[in-house]
């Protein structure tokens, strides 16, 4: 680190803290990164690409760019599995972060894969991008070893030796740091808190998210209870979001563009299979939404009205009961799979890093921001947000938002002049 | 390496260019004036707005707050700041030149001034046109207003007071049925909906196709003015409207009740569209950049956005590049801030020696690199030349030119094909196995394929892949050389229609391949043997399955002869 060069934290490796880490980056400010999985690109780099004959816009290939050009700067460094544990603020701000040991070493691992095929229990994680340098770490809450000592296989079964179960210890790091980002991120809806869906029961219920993690990883979308092609499935839009009921007055959105681009994906590749889509409201996205839409209309079949309960019928197929939107009557429709198209609700970790910090949190849970015209600034001088810590937003508006943030901590630090 | 950065790898030559360090900014709205003002605290800057004031109309959440401070404060420190010439009734009327360095002239009353400048953001407002033609209304009516005039109304004291303080009002607002919508619009009409059924006895309701909320703080609006006795009737077809003299009948089938309702309001407010002008489409010519769907100044591309065009140093800003409110705006303002910065530094730039480069001695002047260089960064002064800033090294120019004048470094031809051959020897492998070159752009496929090989995903052992920085850049020179040395197969991988990075370099490498197709048939070698494919950099299962489908097809088809290699 060249001598008085400013150095900022940034809360979080997700597409926002990317993204504003590689623009204080590219201005010569040091940046420490701090992120509490094992992995850089947060829930961005699970997305998968949503184009059919074309792009269709959605920008999750961004993130798999924005993190190789962040892993090409220097100034900044990474600090995986890490949390904030405390800040002091006088002239600078004094964090110490609460480091979680690297249980695989990157260093001996050589990506063979072993540990993830045989851990029994599913605690071996891999990383969702090659770029990704550990490419993979284990978790500590599924691990059995972490229970009760007693599986020890990953250890045993590594090649190189690089597994090292028995370093528990929690290091910390102690940095002065000139500025904070806060791009912590979102946490997805739990669907298993509407329980007239069956979340959890419904074998062939899945989640928005699961559904990209599908496609990321399959490349084509299968039932979960036999992995046969769907010929017929539905997505139910706001699944948590636009809910006084759950006081969750926002709109997610992400569900509308992701649901639908995802639909025209799933007839792009498999043409005999029929898609409904149940919503309140279509949400615009993007400058081309008018002729999207139209061809949406025309290849999907759109009910506005939201399911009662579902249940499992023959076959692990789903039984849906809806209104009918011509004249009102009660409809039964059955359907091989079901997409909860879950919402971006305020994230885990965002009252006690709020603590922490001294920030106010506005009536949904996410960061306040501190007026209408400020977007990224807080009640706390020197400490910024970007992304959905502040409020839903997609990977672009996250992007764009984590410029802005950029742009005022360089203001704040005065390192334009 | 990318635009903007300062830095280069060790063992490059760098050169230092010198910029202009004059920004021009187009538009004096609100979003034109925060640019200005904030790139003034860097650079000199040209402010042009076409009309006689700066500002403007206030926005909707300013009329309703009362909050003007901000923004009055905005004006006043534009209006004081010796950084920034102001141009009033000014228009463009010609650019030319490179980032850094452009010229540009000004017209004002016949007059003409030019000036040289660094980057140019355009700011302009987009144009609201109500949409009453649509709706089959005669203009004239005096109940009528489209949503324009209700805001000016309510930011008028005198206004409001003449048009609801005699008696009480039923008003109808009228938003997303002639046009898709967008939370813009609908935040405007929710917003004077609410204040009008805040006024003593008047009532508020909204017809709308769908409520659209996608953008902060929106939920909460639509919630609130609910709870204030704002209606909100979602149709799919748009209302009948009846009009007898002053009287109106808005006629429609409720979606809840399943019956007709009749409504006849005091005053009707017509939704309005967000398209830019036909002067909006010059600016864009004249500055070279693309237009997009809508009518906007920007092209979706994934890689441009949030702010960036098709060219380097020219940027767009706010409702011009798409419908977006003033909070959006000033969050591109902060973005573009760091664009220009990191364009024009401090005044000067240091790149890497001969990052491109035309022989003069072979340019023929024929300007084929010119007209399809999609970053306009090509210009001649005798020869053809690339400017340095300018360049994106997509290397399009260099596979086009006739002449083989021009070449990218790191990318030099030679390079390429020795890299081809290295690729035999490295692979070593036995007459049963194929060899297959995949030309990978390294913005999509190549990314994909390391993402690949790194999670183990079984690659075909013959399978050579060849980054290249845009598929615009694989030359048919490549795919017949690949040949020559003896490849069974050669995959041409780009970026997914609409994505390329360089706007057109996946549609040139697909037009190659398919003239090294008919080559190959021609030749007698066969078109199967070259394929192009379209991937993004998350889709590494697909890659795999590409390149095991190809592979099953060139085993079928045996390797290349030998009467054919080099």
């Amino acid at each position: 680190m060249s001598k008085g060069a400013k150095q900022v934290l940034v809360i979080g490796g997700g597409i926002a803290g990317l993204s504003s880490a590689w623009e204080l980056a590219r201005l010569k400010v040091n940046v420490l990164l701090v992120e509490k999985s094992g992995f850089l690109g947060g829930h961005a780099i699970q997305f998968c690409c949503k184009a059919t004959d074309k792009c269709q816009k959605c920008g999750a290939c961004a993130t798999q760019k924005r993190l190789k050009e962040v892993l090409q700067e220097p100034g900044v460094r990474v600090h995986l599995k890490s949390e904030l544990k405390e800040v002091i603020k006088d002239a600078r701000f004094r964090v110490t972060i609460n480091r979680r040991p690297i249980l695989i070493d990157p260093q001996k691992c050589t990506n063979c894969g072993i540990c993830l095929e045989k851990c029994p229990a599913g605690a071996v994680k891999r990383g969702h991008s090659g770029r990704n340098t550990c490419l993979y770490e284990i978790d500590e809450n599924e691990c059995l070893y972490f229970k009760d000592r007693d599986c020890t296989i990953c250890r045993d079964e590594c090649p190189e030796g690089a597994i090292n179960l028995d370093q528990q210890e929690l290091s910390e790091a102690v940095q002065e740091v000139d500025a904070i980002i806060v791009a912590s991120g979102f946490t997805p809806y739990n669907p298993i808190e509407k329980t007239r869906f069956g979340y959890g029961i419904n074998k062939n219920l899945i989640t928005g998210l699961e559904l990209e993690r599908m496609l990321r990883q399959k490349g084509r979308v299968l039932r979960p209870s036999d992995h046969q092609v769907p010929q017929k499935v539905a997505f139910i839009q706001c699944v948590g979001s636009r809910d006084p009921q759950l006081k969750h007055v926002f709109c997610s959105q992400v569900c509308c563009p992701y649901a639908l681009r995802m639909a025209r994906v799933i007839r792009h590749r498999s043409p005999e299979t029929k898609v409904s889509v149940f919503y309140m409201d279509i949400q615009t996205f993007g400058n081309d939404f008018p002729r999207f839409y139209r061809e949406c209309e025309s290849d999907l079949r759109m009910i506005r009205c939201m399911p009662g309960h579902i249940f499992q019928g023959d076959n692990d197929r789903l039984i849906l009961r809806y209104v009918d939107e011509k004249d009102g009557g009660p409809v039964k429709e059955v359907f091989d799979l079901v997409v909860l198209s879950i919402g971006i609700m305020p994230g885990e970790t965002n009252k006690r890093v709020a603590e922490l910090l001294g920030l106010r949190l506005d009536e949904n849970g996410f960061f306040a921001v501190s007026n209408g015209f400020k977007r990224t600034s807080t009640n706390q001088e020197g400490i910024f947000l970007a992304g959905t810590s502040q409020g839903p937003k997609s990977i672009l508006d996250s992007m764009a938002h984590a410029g802005h943030a950029a742009r005022e901590v360089a203001r704040y630090l005065g390192v334009l002049k | 390496m990318r635009e903007g950065d300062q830095t280069a790898q060790a063992g490059q030559v760098l050169e230092g260019i010198s910029v202009e360090p004059q920004v021009l900014v187009i538009g004096g709205g609100w979003v034109g004036l925060k640019a200005a003002y904030e790139l003034s605290q860097y650079y000199k800057v040209i402010l042009v707005e076409s009309g006689s004031d700066l500002g403007g109309r206030m926005p909707v959440q300013v009329i309703v707050s009362g909050e003007k401070e901000e923004l009055e404060h905005l004006l006043k420190k534009v209006m004081e700041n010796g950084q920034i010439d102001i141009l009033l009734e000014t228009r463009l009327l010609d650019t030319s030149g490179m980032p850094g360095g452009f010229s540009i002239q000004l017209g004002k009353d016949g007059e003409i001034q030019e000036r040289r400048i660094g980057a140019i953001v355009v700011a302009k407002e987009v144009l609201s046109t109500p949409l009453v033609e649509d709706y089959g209304i005669g203009p004239s009516a005096k109940n009528i207003l489209t949503q324009s005039q209700i805001e000016s109304v309510l930011a008028c004291p005198e206004e409001k007071e003449n048009l609801f303080g005699q008696e009480a009002k039923e008003v109808i607002f009228l938003v997303g049925l002639k046009q898709e919508g967008n939370p813009l619009m609908m935040e405007r009409a929710m917003l004077c909906a609410l204040e009008i059924q805040r006024m003593e006895g008047c009532n508020a309701s909204v017809i709308t196709g769908n409520v659209k909320l996608a953008s902060n703080g929106l939920e909460g609006i639509y919630r609130h003015s609910r709870e204030n006795g704002v209606l909100y009737f979602k149709l799919k077809e748009p209302p009948r409207i009846e009009q007898d003299g002053d009287r109106l009948n808005i006629i429609f089938t409720d979606p809840v009740m399943y019956e007709e309702i009749v409504l006849k309001p005091d005053i009707l407010v017509l939704e309005e569209e967000l398209r830019p002008r036909e002067e909006d489409e010059e600016i864009a010519r004249l500055l070279g950049i693309d237009v997009g769907p809508g009518g906007f100044l920007q092209e979706d591309n994934i890689h441009n956005l949030p702010v960036r065009s098709n060219r380097v140093g020219i940027y767009v800003v706010g409702s011009l590049r798409g419908p977006l409110g003033l909070r959006d705006g000033w969050t591109d303002v902060g973005n573009v801030v760091l664009e220009v910065r990191n364009l024009l530094g401090k005044g000067k730039r240091v790149l890497p020696k001969n990052k491109v480069k035309i022989h003069r001695g072979k340019c023929t002047t024929c300007l084929t690199c010119f007209r399809l260089c999609p970053h306009g960064a090509i210009y001649w002064d005798n020869r053809a030349v690339i400017s340095p800033l300018a360049c994106e090294g997509c290397g399009i120019c260099a596979s086009e030119c006739p002449m083989d004048a021009i070449q990218i470094l790191d990318y030099h031809d030679d390079q390429i094909k020795a890299e081809i051959l290295n690729g035999k020897q490295r692979l070593q492998l036995d007459d049963a196995t194929p060899w297959i070159v995949a030309f990978c752009c390294q913005n999509s496929a190549y990314e994909a394929g390391q993402t690949a090989i790194s999670f183990n995903m079984p690659v075909p052992r013959g399978l050579q892949m060849v980054e290249v920085p845009c598929a615009g850049k694989i030359d048919i020179d490549y795919i017949m050389s690949s040949f020559e040395y003896g490849a069974d197969g050669v995959l041409v991988l780009a970026c997914h229609k609409d994505n390329c990075k360089s706007i057109k370099g996946n549609i040139y490498a697909e037009l190659r391949v398919d003239n090294t197709r008919n080559m190959l048939d021609e030749i007698g070698l066969g078109r199967e043997r070259v394929e192009f494919k379209t991937i993004a950099s998350n889709m590494p299962v697909e890659f795999v399955q590409t390149v095991h489908r190809f592979e099953t097809r060139i085993k079928d088809l045996g390797p290349t002869p030998r009467s054919f290699l080099f």
